[in-house]
């Protein structure tokens, strides 16, 4: 590998504007106790009070500090996108790559079980076992993990199918490695910056679902949202407390979600060349649906 | 094993994603610990309930008897197009339903439309200018948009334009009680379609204009627009005429397969401004734990993408030749 994009990325704008804007809201999620003196559950005894020295971002209908729960809801954010970006990509390649590696019907079993879910909408079963099941944080992230890996699973299918006809890998299998020992020794360290693209984007899209279905209502009752600050605030629009209350809880989703938009524009051109070498994937690549949660 | 993508189109995968989605629906109310009924129905409709319309929806869902004799009645129900009753709106679901589907299928088909066109001038421009401030500002700005969630964008819109300028109205797709009629009912419908209208073609933009941008790109240094230039055509025809109708083919399809993507915006778009389609009945059910009107509303949702794929796909290989005469 001559090219590495993972380097590449590192002059352009997009990456380090995306990567600024992801370092924010890390450090508010790791600094939330110090930057914050309630706690965000604590009840203050005042509802709707404007902001002040006391609670930076004023109160909201709980008589809860807002700038606490803002900082406490990045932590929230940050560990769905996490978790399922690290479960999501990790079946992605299991599936993707043992799929072309092994071939015959276990692949066709994948590959046919890939295609009738990528037609499915994930919201919708979101929002079905949501209404059926007590939400849950933990269930969300199973759920949202157990929905998302086909679309990365096929890309990395077809990327592997092209690797494995590689010299090396040849001379790998003519040794007598079997195909685990060809998975972690020669695939995934060539897929690395692959990987890390799907990883982005699947941490996007579990960032965005949480936020929509925190907003739609389906949320675990115990957990600090932003999207749950937004749900309960666009009610008191008649008020003046959207200023503080609304408005910053969306900003954080933005740059969250943005910042790893902007990241994940960044790697996918830096890997362009590689990918155009291959008409089927760059197809697969440019299709909108796998780019965008 | 085959590695490419099988040239004629494979109803299976659709028959297969319907069928989960049905048994989703059958399967998940059934598995919830204590009476399937409640779960079916909801704890709050129970409530009225007496006890002879208990006894009836029993018979009617095949409660008593075994789960084979439950999925024909379920099976049955759907074939009739029964897709129960809405306690909430006291009405067949499926009539609710369809008393929404209008405003939404207004507003996605106007969103279609204007973020297609206006993604493919704006990708058209910048393509053809490739490098220049004008094309960086515009896709820098395009993606900011993109990554925006889309139902922040709708409530930034609400709050700016709606709120704190009171130039457009807060919510719903017709001023209630006005009478209005012909011209004036026209201009009030739109003027309530505008806000949710823009915050929707904002965020919708992003991706066709970054995919027209490209295909132009790569377009414009194909022998053919050298040729156009050549022989004297205007910069305007080989953009428009030349480069514009061959990059046709891949938004086509992008467009298409974004449908059902616009469909979910578009319910998080309709709850922000009250609009009164299928999204803010979802929003309705999901709050008043109305199931069979939440399971209707998700079966025609899955219904109506599954379809839309379909049709993409039939659409692709009629639009592109070298498909059509691969087999």
């Amino acid at each position: 590998m001559h090219i590495d994009p993972l380097r590449d990325i590192t002059h352009n704008p997009f990456a380090l504007e995306g990567l600024a804007m992801l370092s924010l809201i890390v450090l508010m999620a790791a600094l939330a106790p110090v930057l914050s003196s309630y706690q965000p559950d604590y009840y203050t005894g005042q509802i709707f009070s404007h902001p002040s020295s006391d609670h930076l971002l004023g109160t909201d209908s709980m008589g809860q500090d807002i700038w606490s729960r803002l900082l406490y809801g990045a932590r929230t954010s940050l560990v769905v996108a996490a978790i399922v970006a690290v479960l999501t990509t990790s079946l992605s390649v299991f599936i993707g790559a043992s799929s072309a590696l092994l071939g015959g019907p276990y692949e066709r079993f994948w590959m046919r079980a890939v295609d009738a879910m990528t037609a499915i909408p994930p919201v919708i079963v979101l929002i079905l076992a949501g209404a059926y099941i007590q939400p849950s944080l933990l269930m969300l992230i199973l759920l949202l993990s157990a929905l998302s890996w086909p679309e990365g699973a096929r890309i990395i299918r077809s990327q592997v199918l092209s690797l494995k006809e590689k010299e090396h890998i040849n001379a790998s299998r003519t040794f007598g490695a079997n195909w685990k020992h060809i998975l972690r020794n020669h695939i995934v360290p060539e897929l690395g910056p692959l990987i890390t693209a799907l990883m982005i984007q699947d941490a996007r899209r579990a960032v965005f679902m949480e936020a929509s279905m925190a907003f739609l209502g389906i949320s675990d009752p115990m957990v600090i949202s932003w999207g749950k600050m937004m749900q309960q605030a666009l009610d008191f629009t008649y008020l003046d407390v959207w200023k503080w209350w609304l408005l910053p809880a969306g900003l954080a989703l933005s740059v969250t979600l943005v910042g790893l938009t902007f990241l994940g524009f960044a790697l996918e051109s830096a890997m362009d060349p590689r990918i155009r070498k291959s008409s089927r994937i760059e197809m697969e690549i440019e299709n909108p649906r796998t780019i965008h949660a | 094993m085959s590695q490419e993508r099988p040239s004629r189109i494979d109803l299976s995968n659709y028959v297969i994603a319907l069928l989960a989605i049905f048994s989703l629906n059958f399967i998940l109310p059934r598995m919830i610990p204590g009476d399937p009924l409640h779960a079916i129905y909801g704890d709050e409709a129970l409530v009225a309930m007496t006890p002879e319309m208990e006894a009836e929806l029993i018979k009617k869902f095949a409660l008593d008897q075994s789960w084979g004799d439950q999925l024909l009645a379920y099976v049955f129900g759907l074939l009739q197009g029964d897709l129960g009753f809405s306690y909430y709106y006291k009405d067949q679901v499926s009539t609710v339903i369809m008393g929404a589907l209008p405003w939404t299928l207004l507003l996605v088909s106007l969103t279609l439309v204007v973020a297609t066109s206006l993604g493919m001038i704006l990708g058209i421009e910048s393509g053809s200018r490739r490098g220049e401030p004008l094309d960086r500002g515009v896709t820098a700005g395009l993606m900011l948009l993109n990554g925006f969630p889309v139902f922040f964008m709708g409530i930034f819109l609400l709050l700016i334009f709606g709120v704190s300028l009171g130039v457009a109205p807060l919510s719903g797709a017709v001023t209630p009680y006005s009478g209005l009629k012909g011209l004036d009912y026209a201009s009030d419908v739109l003027r309530h379609l505008a806000l949710p209208l823009a915050s929707l073609v904002l965020v919708q933009l992003g991706e066709l204009y970054l995919l027209t941008r490209n295909t132009v790109v790569s377009l414009l240094g194909e022998p053919f627009i050298l040729t156009a230039r050549a022989k004297g055509c205007s910069e305007l025809t080989v953009k428009y005429v030349h480069a514009a109708r061959n990059s046709l083919l891949p938004i086509i399809t992008a467009a298409g397969l974004l449908v059902p993507h616009l469909f979910i915006r578009t319910i998080f778009i309709e709850i922000v401004f009250s609009y009164p389609g299928i999204g803010s009945l979802l929003h309705t059910a999901l709050d008043a734990r109305d199931y069979p009107l939440l399971q209707g509303i998700l079966l025609m949702f899955a219904v109506l993408v599954l379809t839309v794929n379909l049709l993409v796909d039939l659409l692709y290989k009629r639009l592109d030749p070298r498909v059509r005469y691969a087999h």
